[in-house]
């Protein structure tokens, strides 16, 4: 397929999504005693779209942050992208296969990483998981030894090979099932929230040897997370899914300037006096956030009020210490989207 | 580390040949054997439990041979050897592959099956294969070792008969692991299948003939049994072992218990299947 110069699917994106949807077919719980008598007998049906005919495309060497709110549908899509559940309708093309119907070849091809469950063998040693998945993905003995060796380097693994897996902290286990999923050294990488309950070292330690595989190999990566400083690390591209559709695709960046709708001031007063003449500074589109008793937070509108005016404001009638300007927190922004439910 | 170093020419290649495809289910097989290492101490307690199986049923056996020398064709100690040598292949045949995919399914872990590039089924039995071969050398032969020296047990009725029995007790492990497994992919649509479970642990003790044999059940009982793959678990096993299958019977009780592993499978295979296009995976 790869070598059809008419098919232009194949030659330019990895990952080909068209109206992916995914419905759930459950059954209305009725509350109560005479509730639970009826739903014996008669049992009503709903149907709850996990994922609600959801497009997009993944170019080779990517890395695409895919975000969204608790049951969103974040999970649902990758699974389906893994070959795990079968879409209600729409189309995945990934790698060159349909991932549900051809998955034994398919997930050969690809690396996948739950954060939240292991693949590795709850009671072996690590290194014997990483036997069996040597001879499962049939690597060479020689890209073995020394993919073993780079990956035991940058995530730092020597110490706990020959420990068995349920002995491990989370941060540990996270990065054994890091390694695991591209020991195959696959083109496609799929990690369902790796961060996960993890420490500060320990999410910067994987974000690093994302961005180090990323760039020696050109692997294409598709994280989901909760933590937003993972998407600015790691990826220019984010998707936002809330209530299985897709609300925003494109650069981070881009998000940012489009949606970010106040820049922020946190400023340190002299003194705790200062705080009665607070009432002065917040009009017209600004407001203002006590912290502690000398530290506010002072929040305005990018498009009515310019940084230096605000200052200028500030600084004339409070008598300030410190000064700190941020831009809306990334945060921030997708909180609103999360809670309006729709972009800007 | 450079670029260098890593310009791999790693990407998987395509097309597993058969022996590949073997090398990669004796892997299975050997880690089922290393994982249930961690469980050793299990097994010690096992022997006991064992043993204190076929000490109550030598009891009541004794009991009820007290009135007449024989049932059904069985002196005493043939029935006594019956029950014994049952429960000593009963430790190697068993598996639990049903209650493995019912918790896989209830944790939501069945993906972390999926995601690797085999067949599901093959992946279960061979890992319940090693766990099997493990028990074999940990439980089995001890247990053997212990009820023989304490209990008037026959010897098999001769070399023929014990290398049958030991074909034979192998194709077991896989009429078990076969209907376990069909067993177990209920759980996929069904969600919880702790009841059914237990349903089939007893039915299966029952109609396997390890808690009486197949003979002593009502004529209509045996003739309906003869077309399902129970009987082939334990009491044919045993049969071939006291002799009371002999030259071109035994070759027939395991041509027919080789069409049931096969069976087994291939329902297995079929049930996988349909469930798997209705898994849903709650949680993440």
């Amino acid at each position: 397929m790869r070598d059809d110069p008419q098919c232009v699917d194949c030659m330019t994106a990895l990952v080909e999504v068209q109206d992916l949807t995914k419905e759930f077919r459950t059954f209305k719980r009725r509350e109560g005693v005479k509730g639970a008598i009826q739903n014996l007998f008669v049992r009503e049906r709903i149907i709850v779209k996990a994922v609600d005919h959801v497009t997009f495309s993944i170019e080779p060497g990517e890395m695409v942050g895919y975000i969204g709110a608790n049951g969103a549908g974040k999970s649902t899509t990758i699974k389906m992208l893994t070959g795990i559940l079968v879409p209600t309708g729409g189309r995945v093309v990934a790698n060159g296969f349909v991932p549900c119907r051809d998955r034994r070849h398919y997930t050969k091809r690809i690396g996948v990483v739950f954060g939240q469950r292991t693949q590795l063998w709850w009671d072996i040693a690590v290194v014997e998981s990483f036997k069996l998945l040597k001879e499962l993905y049939e690597i060479p003995d020689a890209d073995y030894q020394k993919r073993l060796g780079l990956f035991s380097e940058i995530l730092n693994l020597k110490d706990y090979m020959n420990t068995p897996v349920r002995k491990l902290s989370l941060g540990e286990r996270m990065r054994c099932d890091l390694a695991a999923s591209l020991l195959h050294n696959p083109p496609l990488l799929f990690l369902d929230e790796p961060t996960i309950g993890l420490d500060v070292v320990a999410k910067d330690r994987i974000r690093e040897f994302l961005k180090e595989i990323n760039r020696l190999e050109r692997t294409t990566v598709l994280l989901t997370t909760h933590d937003l400083s993972d998407i600015e690390e790691l990826s220019r591209r984010i998707m936002i899914i809330d209530r299985g559709k897709i609300l925003f695709d494109g650069d981070l960046a881009e998000m940012k300037k489009r949606l970010a709708q106040y820049n922020q001031v946190k400023f340190f007063l002299k003194d705790r006096a200062q705080a009665a003449s607070l009432a002065q500074i917040t009009t017209d589109g600004i407001s203002c956030e006590r912290v502690d008793d000398v530290t506010y937070l002072m929040r305005f509108d990018r498009d009515k009020h310019s940084s230096a005016e605000v200052i200028r404001n500030l600084v004339n009638r409070l008598e300030v210490r410190d000064i700190f300007i941020e831009e809306e927190p990334i945060e921030d922004i997708v909180k609103r989207i999360y809670l309006s439910g729709e972009v800007g | 580390m450079g670029a260098s170093e890593l310009a791999l020419p790693a990407r998987p290649r395509g097309g597993a040949s058969l022996a590949n495809q073997a090398r990669v289910y004796a892997e299975f097989i050997r880690v089922g054997f290393v994982n249930t290492l961690a469980y050793r101490l299990r097994y010690y307690t096992g022997i006991v439990t064992y043993f204190i199986y076929v000490s109550i049923y030598y009891f009541i056996w004794k009991a009820i041979y007290e009135h007449s020398a024989k049932i059904e064709g069985f002196d005493f100690k043939q029935l006594l050897t019956y029950v014994a040598v049952g429960w000593i292949i009963r430790s190697f045949y068993y598996n639990n592959i049903d209650q493995q995919i019912a918790i896989q399914v209830m944790e939501g872990k069945l993906a972390m099956d999926l995601i690797k590039p085999v067949n599901t089924q093959f992946m279960y039995v061979a890992q319940a294969l090693g766990e099997s071969v493990f028990r074999l050398a940990l439980l089995t032969l001890p247990t053997a070792v212990i009820l023989a020296l304490v209990f008037p047990l026959r010897l098999p009725a001769g070399a023929l008969n014990f290398a049958g029995f030991m074909l034979s007790v192998f194709m077991s492990f896989f009429i078990v692991a076969g209907i376990n497994f069909c067993v177990g992919t209920f759980a996929i649509r069904l969600k919880s299948i702790l009841g059914l479970l237990r349903a089939k642990y007893f039915l299966l003790e029952l109609f396997s003939g390890l808690l009486i044999p197949i003979s002593f059940f009502p004529e209509v009982f045996q003739k309906a049994l003869a077309f399902m793959p129970f009987q082939y678990i334990s009491y044919v096993p045993v049969l071939i072992y006291l002799g009371k299958l002999q030259g071109l019977g035994i070759v027939k009780a395991l041509g027919i218990q080789l069409f049931w592993v096969f069976a087994m499978l291939a329902l297995g295979d079929a049930l996988w299947r349909w469930s798997s296009r209705r898994i849903t995976i709650q949680g993440g």
